[in-house]
Order: structure tokens, then sequence, then C-alpha cells
């Protein structure tokens, strides 16, 4: 599914330069769900950004699907985002005045096919992650672990192959939290790569394999 | 459905969801547009309501008689001696900035008309191809005069309405050949009905001629009892009357202190109050609500800027979702025309029910004509495009990895 190899980024802060990523290296099979554990501030959000494509790595190589994008320009990179991967955020990321529906369809907006019933689809992605009925909600009308789902439904639309979650539980209560983990596992199950990152060892453990990230490293 | 238009249903729907912000920056081309349109109509207004008393009471209209004004009492006989001749409408032609148009009229009274068994008397008029123009006359079937006919001296004739209903009841005159003094004219047009002038001449009991037909064969003399004139602008008669006059004294060899020996009668002034139309004022309104246009398209433009900055963490989003950076500015290009052409119609509407309330309440006139409008809402999408291209701009350059970091709070 996807193969990272030594990739390094850094940032300049200031006049400081800062190496987040030093040499990454690890792969994630198709219908594998990976847990990327770190402190914070160990350049978890940064991997999840390239791993993304809103984001390019200084050094290294990274192939999605067996291709190396990182020569093809920003149009070409958001069109494969929008097909080929979602993004979960921790704090849900959801638009406050358009309804759970709407934020579900959000992602179709962008999306080159023509003739596919946005609403349809967007009512499939919500019955999916059980909010069927939230749909003409709107965010403020929905508990923590709702948005949540309902940022997932988001992901879910365009029938991405690989999911992208930063932190997905870290603003949920334990059970709120669990639920949502467990949504992804039924993700897995369903055939999608799942890259999580997190600093909670109980919400990484749901995983099939856990990698952890330190000094800008994948420890083994 | 197509990518720009879910574009354009997704701008829709995020519009209406920040209704109290779209009005904010809808008010000040709405306002302007108002003022504009209210300015439109009633101009427009006032310029239909002028241009028919114009050529209602012929205020664009100069008649030059031969004879001053003493004479016009004198025994008949003695009016001959003073004269103008078609070289004084020529020069008058030429010679005259603000004259339009000017032909030559040479008339004669007790001019015999005869088809078949029927006969006439009426009064016979040598005119120039003009004339009909200057005079607002309408053919009911046929033609007037042509270039050609004058310079062919061609026996034609056009005839007043009541003069061919008298010779061919049955109708069907156009091509018939009458006799005119014994000889033979083929009729060319007939006049619509003109009915009598003010002072009781009879329009339609007339025959018309082309003038070198009348001067040289007809009538056999060169000189003319008038020459009629049209100004390009009613509000210029005046001055244009003077000139005409100083030119014909001039060419006349008239002294200092020595009277006219021709007329130049302007219409009566009844209206002339009207033709001084409020144009500063249009002026001025046109200036403020331009104004106020550009003021609302820097309004638009602040409030787009503001919102992106506002939603750069939704702007963060939508790349993280797949738009690209020109989607983006599509997005907020595609707000700021959709709301500065609503603003520019709320305006329209807004600015035509005032001036139709104003005409209503009689004081203004109003006429709604649609090619203003449509240019002043094709002017309200520049509008909005160029203001909004700067925020749109802005908004494309958001980077993502940025501004969704700095969402996490």
């Amino acid at each position: 599914m996807i193969r990272v190899l030594e990739v390094v980024k850094s940032y300049a802060k200031g006049a400081a330069r800062v190496d987040v990523l030093t040499g990454v290296t690890f792969t994630v099979a198709p219908g594998e769900f990976v847990a990327i554990m770190g402190a914070s501030g160990s350049g978890k959000s940064t991997l999840l950004n390239l791993l993304g494509f809103l984001d390019r790595p200084d050094a290294g190589t990274y192939l999605f699907e067996g291709v190396d994008w990182s020569d093809k320009d920003d149009d070409a990179r958001s069109v494969l985002r929008n097909r080929k991967i979602g993004f979960v955020f921790q704090q849900f990321h959801l638009l406050d005045r358009a309804t759970a529906l709407r934020n579900v369809m959000l992602p179709l907006l962008y999306a080159e096919d023509e003739a596919t019933d946005d609403v349809a689809r967007a009512e499939r992605a919500l019955a999916a992650v059980g909010l069927s009925h939230r749909g003409d909600h709107f965010p403020g009308e929905l508990s923590g672990g709702e948005q949540q789902r309902a940022a997932i439904a988001r992901a879910l639309v365009n029938a991405p192959s690989l999911i992208l979650a930063d932190e997905p539980t870290g603003n949920l209560d334990a059970r709120a939290g669990s639920e949502i983990l467990e949504l992804f596992a039924g993700l897995r199950d369903a055939g999608r790569a799942i890259v999580l990152v997190t600093h909670d060892l109980a919400a990484a453990q749901r995983a099939d394999r856990i990698l952890r990230l330190d000094a800008g490293r994948i420890l083994s | 459905m197509t990518r720009s238009q879910r574009l354009l249903r997704d701008t829709v729907a995020s519009l209406a969801a920040n209704k109290a912000k779209v009005g904010l920056m809808m008010l000040g081309v709405t306002a302007g547009m108002a003022v504009l349109a209210a300015v439109i109509v009633t101009g427009q207004g006032a310029r239909e309501r002028i241009m028919g008393l114009v050529s209602k009471h012929g205020l664009d209209m100069l008649m030059v008689r031969a004879g001053g004004e003493v004479q016009v009492f004198a025994p008949r006989a003695d009016r001959g001696l003073a004269v103008l001749f078609p070289e004084d409408a020529e020069a008058i032609r030429s010679g005259i900035p603000g004259v339009r148009l000017a032909s030559v009229v040479q008339n004669q009274r007790g001019v015999t008309v005869v088809h078949q068994e029927r006969a006439v008397t009426t009064r016979a008029f040598g005119v120039e191809d003009q004339w009909m123009e200057i005079r607002r006359w309408g053919m009911a079937e046929g033609e007037f005069v042509s270039p050609a006919d004058l310079s062919a001296m061609a026996r034609v004739v056009m005839l007043g309405a009541k003069v061919a209903r008298d010779l061919f009841p049955e109708g069907g005159a156009v091509g018939q050949t009458v006799r005119v003094v014994n000889d033979p004219y083929m009729v060319k047009g007939v006049f619509i009905e003109m009915g009598a002038s003010a002072g009781g001449d009879d329009w339609d009991d007339r025959i018309v001629l082309p003038f070198t037909t009348t001067s040289r064969r007809l009538l056999a003399r060169p000189s003319l009892e008038q020459i009629v004139i049209r100004v390009a602008d009613a509000r210029g008669l005046p001055e244009t009357a003077e000139r005409v006059r100083a030119l014909l004294r001039v060419r006349h060899g008239i002294g200092p202190g020595e009277p006219d020996d021709f007329f130049v009668r302007e219409p009566e002034d009844v209206q002339g109050a009207a033709l001084e139309t409020s144009s500063t004022l249009s002026a001025l309104l046109l200036a403020i609500s331009l104004t106020a246009l550009l003021a609302g398209g820097i309004v638009i433009m602040n409030v787009m800027v503001l919102s992106v900055a506002q939603r750069r963490r939704e702007i963060g989003l939508r790349r993280a979702l797949g738009a690209r950076s020109g989607d983006i500015t599509r997005q907020f290009l595609l707000e700021s025309l959709v709301v500065a052409v609503a603003a520019g119609a709320a305006g329209l509407v807004l600015g035509v029910a005032a001036a139709l309330v104003l005409s209503a309440a009689g004081m203004a006139s109003s006429r709604v004509t649609w090619v203003p409008f449509a240019v002043a809402l094709l002017a309200c999408a520049v509008l909005g495009v160029v203001f909004g291209l700067h925020p749109a701009r802005q908004a494309g350059r958001v980077d993502p990895v940025l501004a969704l970091r700095a969402g996490r709070g």
C-alpha cells in the first residue's frame, strides 16, 4: 500500500533548523491497521502530512501504491488525495454552519466524476458510521463522538484506500473513543489501510501493528 | 452534476449560512446600484418626455420666410421685392454649425390638378429631399422626393391625403398620371393624414413636387418663399436662429440699423423650460452612485480578506479533502461574484421601484429599458471579480499544513 524509505523532513524555525524526521522507514500493507506512537513533538503530524501529500519530504522516497508522487504538481497530488486518502483529525474540523450531511458531501465537491448522486453517497457514508438519523443536524447539535463519526463518514465518502487519522480519540471520552476505534477496526476489515497516529497506548493497541516514532526515526 | 455546478451550489449554501456577513457585503453595492438605477430610469424618462415635446411641437425647427416682419401686412405685390434664393439655403446648410437639415420651399396657390374627369385646385410646394424629415411628415404609400428626382427635374408629384381622396376616391393613386397645370406628372406618393396647422392651413390639401421641377418648370422662378431648418439640438435653437439671421443680413447686404428683409420664425417658447433638464442633479447623482459602487466593491474586498483570515482552518480542511489551490481561489471568487451580482440585482429592484414611486407621485417621469440594466449587472459581475481577485488569490495560497495546525486548540 505505502512504502516509506529514509524520509527526512526539517523546518526552519526562526534562524534555527528543526529536524523533525531524520530518516523514517516503514511500510503499510493494503487493509492493514497501523498505529504510530510517539510523544508530542516527535513528528507524528508531520509524517501524516507527508503521507497525505499535504507536504513534501526533503529527502527519501515515499511510494503510494507503488508510485512515487514527489515530482508531481500540487493539483495532481490534490486529486490523488481526494480519491485515495481520507483524513480524520483530532478536532474533527467540521464546518459549523453546515449540516452533518453537507459536511460529509464536501469531498465530493472536488471529485472528478460527475454522474453520481452526491446525497445518496453521503447518506451511505453516514449509515456506515451509524449516523443515518443525524444527517440534518449541525455539528453543534452532535456529541463529540457523533461529530467524529461524521468526520469519518466524510473521510469515507470517496471510498479511499488509505485513512489517515491524527489523534482521532484525543478530544473524546473513553467510551466514545472506544467506539471510534471500533469503527476503524471495522473499516480495516472492509479492506482499507489505516494509519493512526496517537500518543495513547490503549488506542494504539487496537491496531494490527504499533510503530514507535522517536527523535525523528521509527524504532523497530 | 458538473464540478462547477457543485462549486456554485456549495458557494450559495455557504453564503446562505452567513446571512449577516453577506448582508454587510451587499450593502454598498446595493445602495450604489439603487441610486444608479433610479438615475437611469428617471433620466430615460426625462429624455423621452423631452423628445416627445420636441417632435410634437417642432421645438427643433426654424423657418425663414421671405419678406421682413413689416411686410407681412404689405400688399401682396410688394412682398416679392425681398426674396430668398437657393444659395441662401446652401449657405445656411454649410455655414452654420447646429443646423442638421435644411430645405428650400417654394409654394403657389391656385394650382389645378386633374385626373380624368376629376379636378381640384390646391396649393403646390416645391421642396428638397430633407423636407419630410424636417417637418416630420410621413408617406401613406409610395415615396417622397429623392435626390435623383431633384437632379433630373423629375415630373413627379406627391399628393396630400385630401387631394388624393378627391382625385382617386377608389385609391391606387401611386403610379397614375395626373395633369398639373396641363402637364403630365406621375404620382410618386401619397402623404398620411396631417390635419391642419394652428393657423388653419389644411395640410392635407396640397401637392408637393421636387424643388427643381417647380423652379424650372411649374413656377419657372428661382425665388423661395421659405427655408425650413432642423437643428441638431433643440436647446441650441435660439443661438442657431441668431446665426441664421446674422448670415442672411450679410448675404443680403443689410446695413446696421436697417430692418431685415426676411423673418426667422422660432417655435413658440411654450415648452422652453421643459428642455432645461436637471442635468446637474443627475450628474451629481451619477457621481454619487458610482462612488457608492466603488465603495461597495472595496467593502466586498475587505470583508473577503477578513473572511479568508477567519476561514483558514476551513481552507486547510478543504485542501486536505482534495481541493486544488485553484478550486479554493475559484470558490472565493465565485462568492464575491455571487454577492456582487445579488447586491446589484437587489439595488436595481429598489432603484426602479423608487423611480416608479416618484413618477407615480408626479415628481419624475420614468422609462424602464433593459439594456442599461444588463450593462449595470454586467458591471457588478466585473466589480465582484475585480475586488474578489485579491482575497481569492490569498485564499488559494493558504498552506494547508499551517492552516490545520493553527486550528488546533
